[in-house]
């Protein structure tokens, strides 16, 4: 069975100092996770790369799974080759010539990146031998050389061990890899920006749990379908996520019956707050993450935002604060789940929304509100009657 | 599980599956083949549609195609004869497929013309069927039975009242919710230009239905391709859900006369229920949106509509599915579009009562039984729900 190789060039890890190792060893990790249903592939570490050895036929599908994992920040599939000028020049030969066959014309570079210094021949003098060699076989086919706006780059890594030739770069997630930077939990809504704000922390290394808050007694089954199936198209960034599920209607219903109408969004968002963090600390979780922009909707002020963050010290991560609904809508349709997202489901923020809620919701009124009910009472049976989803145990359909 | 939705779709009945099942496994080939196994295809499908024929004494001067079901049928005449500038008029409280197809064509400079102030208790006032000559409307499409309500337009009279009074006006029924419920005359037809039903409704498959047409019509396609059924809607028959399809509609002709008293009776008890409970609980406001007639030329027997403000109908359904019960929303409202049915508020009510309502439509296989418990766990839901709803809307 011919095979290739695949070069899996990291991002950050790049700049990191001492601790670089940990931070290669959780990337492989994860890489060897992404690709578990792929057969007989070898994952190697090398000075500075990710190296993996895979059957022809599995190449392409290994690349479409890598474009996946945070961390990397691009991929390229290519052949182990001695580093031999006639050998790597006959296989660009054969990589150009088709090319060339159907445009006509074709301007190329040779690329050639040393990490074996101790290699006899500098990359400048190995791109002109290469060059010189295909040119002599092709520029009478139309074949020119341009190093500034080449449409076709032949690149040649020569590494101590071996040396690798391709011809094409698939961009990653770029970040650091899930799980270098511990544990977080995020409040996933059925709507668009949530799945977006939870997808951003898994590429600053975070492996993200999910917490969903449902309502199914007032808004039936619906959206908790949908939330499912958000956590599970996120998990495929990640692996090992798991979403907690917690009813919602009993603290709802107490604060609609006993507390100010104006402030019954800030209330449950207080409420929301308090028992994710409950649940991030009893799954070793360092912070919250919401999906909050200033000023998106009425709860998103600075004031209600302040208001619902003081009932936690733990920390909130919202790395949409400052985006504007394009942007995010944007980044959910490049991770896919807007699709989702956009189905006509309503989330419990929308139970018995007042006419006009608080955008300027004062800390003393809404600690005189939660003193109308039992919230304390509340939340624990709600604690004690949350489901755990494992996401790695579904099977994806989106 | 107590099932009353059976105007949203109906399960299929055991000896329909048997059919398709049997089907399925057997009538492969395609029916445009020219060898033997797609020559008995096509057979089988000629036997089908004499089946169809007879249940529903069409005439031989009617054709029938096979489509997906009740919207492309709608949707195939509409735009098959009124594409793009004929004008189109119709009551106002159709289902969607019907008002936006209208729609569609008024994006082309061919706006519908609306009678909905024309309507009396869900249906179209017949002494005002002038105004379709005055607008020059050379199609009315109608509701046989309102999917919301149940409100029945009959046929016959409609003919009757445009031929005197509209005789350019030709006429186009949904017969989505009434076939299995209403008899189906062969008096009917000759007024009738096309008419649309699917199998669903009726204890069949999903995925096909039928559109019954003058066959003196010609239909401007919205699906080209292999030019099956005679090009007016290309795409190869299914076989399988035809021959289903057929069998629930002899089966639901047959047995129209024992359902419709099935229903007659379900429908008492549900309506005498709801008042009882009004008189037991004073906070219960029952107003019925459907008709409360015995008559079949103005209410079908299998849907009941009625409105509870101020609990709304969406939380209702929720906590009456927690009990094991489904049921219809009149007004489907939810988060993202809190707008009310266009056909109740089109029948008069307030955009609260629209919102605070539910259809319960009924099948074969519901019982006495299902009524009961489900007026129960309405009144325990409706009561746990009303003081705190009440509140809510006091202060608004």
């Amino acid at each position: 069975m011919e095979t290739r190789t695949l070069l899996i060039r990291y991002d950050e890890i790049g700049l990191k100092g001492r601790n670089r190792r940990h931070f290669e060893n959780q990337l492989v990790k994860n890489i060897r996770f992404a690709l578990n249903g792929i057969q007989n592939i070898k994952i190697n570490k090398i000075h500075g790369r990710i190296l993996g050895r895979v059957n022809l036929v599995d190449a392409e599908k290994c690349t479409a799974h890598l474009k996946s994992v945070p961390g990397i920040s691009s991929i390229s599939v290519g052949n182990s080759i001695e580093p031999d000028f006639d050998k790597i020049a006959s296989l660009g030969i054969d990589l150009i010539q088709e090319k060339l066959e159907s445009l006509g014309q074709l301007k190329f570079c040779v690329r050639t990146r040393r990490s074996n210094k101790s290699f006899p021949i500098t990359s400048k003098e190995f791109d002109f031998e290469v060059g010189a060699r295909i040119m002599e076989a092709l520029s009478f086919k139309g074949l020119s050389v341009d190093i500034n706006r080449a449409d076709f780059i032949l690149e040649v890594e020569i590494g101590p061990q071996e040396t690798i030739v391709f011809d094409n770069r698939v961009s990653g997630l770029c970040g650091l890899p899930v799980g270098s930077s511990g544990q977080v939990l995020s409040l996933l809504s059925g709507g668009v920006d949530s799945p977006v704000s939870t997808f951003k922390l898994m590429t600053r290394g975070c492996r993200v749990h999910s917490v969903f808050f449902d309502n199914r007694t007032f808004l039936g089954r619906g959206g908790y379908d949908k939330v499912v199936r958000l956590a599970q198209v996120l998990n495929r960034y990640q692996g090992g996520g798991k979403l907690f599920v917690v009813p919602f209607e009993d603290i709802q219903v107490a604060i609609r019956d006993n507390c100010h109408d104006m402030n019954r969004v800030v209330l449950y968002r207080r409420m929301m707050y308090r028992i994710a963090q409950a649940l991030a600390q009893l799954n070793n979780c360092h912070g919250l993450v919401t999906g909050e922009s200033v000023g998106q909707v009425a709860s998103q002020t600075l004031k209600n935002l302040a208001a619902v963050s003081c009932v936690t010290p733990m920390s909130v991560f919202r790395p949409l604060i400052g985006m504007n609904k394009q942007e995010i809508i944007i980044n959910a349709k490049n991770i896919g789940t807007y699709e989702i997202s956009i189905e006509d489901q309503p989330d419990c923020c929308s139970v018995f929304m007042p006419n006009h809620p608080t955008t300027r919701s004062k800390k003393k009124y809404l600690e005189s509100d939660e003193r109308l009910y039992p919230w304390e009472k509340l939340m624990t049976q709600a604690l004690a009657s949350v489901e755990t989803i494992n996401l790695d145990d579904l099977h994806v359909t989106t | 599980m107590i099932y009353l939705d059976n105007a949203a779709t109906t399960p299929i009945t055991p000896k329909v599956m048997d059919v398709l099942k049997e089907s399925l496994d057997s009538d492969f080939a395609n029916p445009s083949a020219i060898y033997s196994i797609g020559l008995d295809a096509r057979k089988l499908i000629e036997r089908a549609k004499e089946d169809i024929l007879v249940a529903l004494n069409i005439p031989s001067t009617h054709k029938i195609i096979f489509t997906s079901g009740g919207s492309e049928s709608n949707n195939l005449f509409i735009k098959g004869r009124c594409f793009p500038d004929k004008k189109v008029a119709y009551l106002g409280l159709e289902h969607p497929s019907i008002r936006e197809t209208l729609e569609y064509l008024g994006s082309f400079g061919n706006d519908p013309f609306s009678m909905l102030e024309y309507q009396t208790e869900g249906r179209l006032d017949l002494n005002d069927v002038s105004i379709l000559s005055e607008t020059r409307s050379k199609l009315l499409c109608l509701s046989h039975v309102n999917n919301e309500l149940g409100t029945v337009n009959d046929p016959i009279a409609v003919y009757n009242a445009l031929c005197a009074k509209a005789p350019d006006t030709r006429l186009f029924m949904d017969g989505v919710q009434a076939v299995g419920i209403l008899k189906i005359f062969s008096d009917m037809w000759p007024g009738l230009s096309g008419y649309s039903l699917s199998a669903h409704k009726i204890h069949g498959p999903k995925g096909i239905g039928l559109l019954i047409y003058d066959s003196k019509l010609s239909l401007i396609p919205i699906i080209h391709g292999g030019h099956q059924q005679n090009g007016v809607r290309s795409g190869t028959p299914p076989v399988p859900l035809i021959r289903a399809m057929a069998k629930a509609i002899s089966i639901a002709s047959e047995r129209i006369d024992e359902m419709q008293e099935h229903y007659k009776f379900l429908k008492n008890r549900l309506v005498q229920g709801l008042y009882e409970l009004s008189d037991r609980i004073p906070e219960l406001n029952i107003r019925l949106n459907s008709l409360e007639v015995d008559d079949l030329k103005r209410q079908s027997p299998s849907i009941v509509n009625f409105s509870f403000p101020p609990v709304e109908g969406e939380v209702l359904l929720h906590h009456l599915e927690a009990k094991g019960i489904f049921v219809g929303l009149g007004s489907a409202c939810s988060a993202s579009s809190k707008k009310p049915s266009k056909i109740l508020v089109g029948i008069g009510l307030s955009e609260e009562e629209a919102r605070c309502s539910l259809r319960i439509s009924f099948s074969g296989n519901n019982t006495i039984k299902d009524i009961d418990v489900f007026l129960e766990e309405f009144s325990c839901a409706y009561k746990s729900l009303y003081p705190t709803f009440s509140k809510t809307t006091i202060e608004n």
